[in-house]
């Protein structure tokens, strides 16, 4: 079984690393790479040379290329100390025209050109777009760059290596007095006298490596982070992974004491400090009368749930009721083959079947506001009601499509040789249905609960959309339409770990079910 | 019974005449007499043996013939208007009112008007059949394409045990790139147009079918009859046609019943979330007129193509479920 289990999973994460590269081939191979300035205001103001060389510092931003600009590279020399100030800013004077270079230029042109072209790069130089002969256009200044294309292989490495990440005492590049761990069972969040352990590092990314607090699962960490790409459009430099788990809606005060002993009521959550170099000494006022070192970046409480929290609350309370309704219902429908019952049922299936969701989520939103329910999501203004129509929305379908599996597989079941030999034993009709048929019956439709629940956290397009849900199901279609590749490779990935996970899952618990189903080929 | 018996001597004729040689027929003996079988002329005596689908096959034709026949005739332009005042999102009497010289030329231009005028003072009515046509079409040559890829592939799919290894593993990675990314990725490569919208959505499409007729066909491949037929030394390619074949046509039709509907439904999901094609399709006549569902006087713009979504899909989806039925050969007695 471990044995098996292990196939498994490597299978399914060989999977899902073709699955990325797929991806990765087809958005940054495929796709024309002019789009993201479709809806881009700057530019259409930037002409020239400059419309160029902001082409590739976009295109490097989004994640297509390597651009390293000839004063990039004098930088790097002059920090490497192989130059000083002086010939740094020299040479990085190029000419108008390639013949006008001084000599200093013309030989670091000369290594610049070199030292890129050996590493795979193209080296572009376009010279200055004059208006007059003394005047250079607008935007038509000398450039000289170097870029290439990520390589795949490249990209896919940094991508998989960097999903996980282990907080390090040496993340802090600077001086620290102190490096180390340290661990209190009085965390100073809470004043330092109430019992709360907490890990503390000093040197790491993060101050708190684990702590406790009131919510859900109490315990919490940020040794470990996950991140699966940064985003550029959608939600600048903020990792998918946070955008998909932070909290929304607006701040949630409460009174916070800071680490200088300043108690005032804050959004503030000191537990995610992270470390940002030299913050103190060149912060304000507001941040020298709060913090007392470089743990300075934190994160604001929010009052409503994370865009997956709002799927998943909508997605498994939908997903309950479908079981709760769609089991019985199939099964009395079943037990009551081409009765009036099984007549309504079966139209009602074919109305989901065939009628276009979107059509349907219409006619539910245009009820359920003409009874007065609320027919669009409110951050500011949460009730209850307004889950009610969403989930309305997803559970109706799904009812549906589990009526239709649980009575064709009790119909299947209902002429085996083993119903026959129970009835014939003379069990009453109930105890064949409730006890032999339904067991058997109920197997794939357990197979379907793990990913039932892991489909829960993607959320649903058209549903959130129609409902103005801050939810999950939409990201993916907004990054397409903002280019947003980071986005895109992220969402992708989530989803792919997940449908893998509950495949494997949906097995295991089909197995726990049903003893007769063994993944090890001795039984048999 | 006994008076029954005609006495031969009384009807006075010679032997010869009486009895007659009748010479064996090798060939004639192999005949069996039964009566007369056709498949496909009992597939339709069972079809139409259900009252609801002349009715339900009547809807259809009728669906088709506007779809495909009204546009030849109507004269649609859907800014003919725009530069009218007043033309614009129209109830049917207003639309009437409005268009009221129209109507007493010719009493059939009243027929534009019967769903009244949408945004841009087109009219509804022609709208939707336009968009029927360009949904339909889609809807259609989506299938055709997928189920023949499908079908194709699925066989040998189901018959090729190391194709099976292959084919399992691909299914299973391509399942998991969500099918939005593909299409849109397609959408955003080529410009979205009638056929990109085909090539992508049969991309990827013809999997999922190949996947279930393998499954098909794995579970009929080893019966006794396709065992004994192979023993009998019947080649691969006559099994799959002449034993497979005939089993699988009612799961092929039951397959297409189900599909039509989706394309339709993912055409128009497409284009509400905005990665649909240009053309005024049902999905962007649904998408672009959002905004009137819930504006008062407005609401026929947007339940009209609805509607006719739904009814084209509803129909589609009995009219093959049906038919799917009646092709299993189980119900032809």
């Amino acid at each position: 079984m471990a044995k098996y289990a292990l196939n498994r999973v490597l299978r399914g994460v060989l999977s899902i690393i073709i699955v990325v590269t797929i991806v990765m081939v087809l958005i940054y191979s495929l796709l024309d790479r002019n789009l993201i300035f479709a809806s881009d205001g700057k530019y259409s103001k930037v002409h020239n040379n400059d419309k160029e060389v902001y082409k590739y510092q976009r295109w490097e931003e989004f994640g297509y290329v390597d651009y390293v600009p000839f004063a990039d590279y004098l930088q790097e020399l002059n920090m490497k100390g192989e130059i000083d100030m002086d010939t740094r800013l020299e040479a990085a004077k190029i000419g108008r025209k390639e013949t006008a270079d001084s000599e200093l230029t013309k030989q670091y042109v000369q290594k610049f050109t070199e030292y890129y072209e050996s590493q795979g790069y193209t080296v572009k130089r376009l010279p200055a777009k004059m208006m007059s002969a003394k005047k250079v256009a607008d935007g038509g200044k000398q450039q000289l760059f170097a870029y290439r294309d990520k390589p795949l292989i490249s990209r896919l490495w940094t991508y998989f290596t960097s999903i996980i990440s282990v907080d390090r005492l040496s993340f802090a590049e600077e001086e620290i007095e102190d490096r180390g761990i340290k661990f209190t069972l009085h965390d100073p969040v809470y004043g330092g006298d109430k019992f709360a352990p907490a890990i503390i590092g000093n040197g790491t990314r993060f101050k708190y490596l684990l702590y406790t607090d009131s919510e859900f699962p109490f315990i919490h960490q940020n040794l470990i982070s996950i991140s699966l790409g940064k985003s550029y459009s959608v939600r600048q430099g903020i990792d998918v992974f946070d955008t998909m788990f932070d909290p929304q809606g607006s701040y949630k005060y409460t009174l916070t004491t800071f680490p200088t002993g300043l108690t005032e009521e804050s959004a503030d959550n000191l537990h995610s400090a992270s470390y940002v170099p030299g913050s103190i000494e060149s912060g304000t006022a507001v941040v020298k009368d709060r913090f007392n070192d470089n743990y300075t970046s934190v994160i604001n409480n929010k009052n409503a749930k994370s865009k997956v929290g709002f799927s998943f609350t909508i997605g498994i309370i939908a997903s309950f009721f479908s079981y709760l309704f769609g089991v019985p219902i199939g099964v009395i429908m079943a037990r009551k083959k081409d009765k009036l019952v099984d007549k309504i049922g079966t139209v009602y299936i074919i109305f989901i079947i065939a009628v276009p969701s979107l059509a349907y989520i219409f006619l539910f939103k245009a009820i359920g506001g003409a009874i007065g329910l609320p027919t669009t999501f409110d951050m500011e203004n949460m009730s209850w009601l307004m889950y009610v129509l969403p989930i309305v929305s997803l559970a109706l379908p799904s009812i549906a499509g589990l009526m239709k599996w649980i009575r064709r597989y009790m119909i299947d079941q209902m002429n085996s040789d083993y119903v026959k030999f129970a009835r014939s034993g003379g069990l009453s009709e109930r105890e064949i249905f409730s006890k032999h048929i339904l067991k058997n019956a109920a197997i794939p439709i357990i197979h379907g609960i793990p990913g039932t629940i892991l489909g829960a956290m993607t959320g649903a397009i058209v549903t959130e959309r129609v409902y103005v849900v801050p939810g999950a199901g939409n990201l993916l279609t907004e990054a397409i339409n903002r280019y947003d590749n980071g986005v895109i490779v992220g969402v992708t990935i989530f989803y792919a770990i997940l449908s893998v996970l509950s495949i494997i899952m949906g097995d295991i618990l089909m197995a726990i079910f049903d003893p007769r189903i063994s993944f090890t080929n001795k039984a048999r | 019974m006994k008076q029954e018996l005609v006495n031969l001597e009384e009807l006075n004729m010679p032997e010869e005449e009486l009895f007659s040689r009748y010479d064996h027929d090798s060939l004639e003996s192999e005949k069996i007499t039964a009566p007369r079988y056709s498949y496909w002329h009992s597939v339709f005596r069972v079809f139409f043996r259900k009252k609801i689908n002349i009715v339900i096959l009547g809807l259809l034709l009728l669906v088709i013939l506007f779809a495909y026949i009204y546009p030849l005739i109507a004269n649609y332009d859907q800014f003919a208007y725009i530069m009218l005042p007043g033309s614009k999102h129209l109830t049917p009497a207003k639309a009437f009112a409005f268009h009221q010289d129209e109507i007493n030329n010719s009493w059939i231009e009243g027929i534009h008007w019967i769903l009244g005028a949408g945004q841009s003072g087109e009219s509804t009515f022609d709208a939707i059949w336009f968009g029927s046509r360009i949904s339909i079409s889609l809807a259609f040559i989506c299938a055709l394409i997928n189920m023949t890829i499908g079908v194709l592939i699925g066989a040998i799919w189901g018959f090729s045990k190391t194709v099976d290894i292959v084919m399992t593993e691909v299914y299973n990675i391509i399942g998991n790139v969500p099918y939005i990314l593909f299409i849109s990725v397609m959408v955003l490569i080529f410009s979205p147009t009638f056929w990109t919208m085909v090539f992508a959505m049969t991309v990827t499409g013809w999997l999922g079918i190949a996947y279930f007729i393998r499954t098909q066909i794995i579970i009929i491949r080893d019966r006794e009859y396709n065992l004994a037929s192979k023993c009998l030394g019947t080649s691969t390619p006559k099994i799959a046609v002449k034993n497979l074949l005939p089993f699988m046509t009612s799961v092929i039709v039951t397959l297409v019943a189900t599909e039509i509907p989706l394309y339709i439904g993912s055409e128009v999901f497409l284009s509400y979330i905005g990665m649909g094609m240009a053309d005024r399709s049902l999905g962007k006549l649904i998408y672009e007129a959002e905004n009137a569902m819930l504006t008062p006087g407005w609401q026929f713009e947007f339940w009209s193509p609805v509607a006719i979504a739904s009814i084209i899909a509803v129909v589609l989806y009995v009219v093959g479920q049906n038919l799917g039925d009646a092709s299993d050969p189980r119900t032809h007695m």
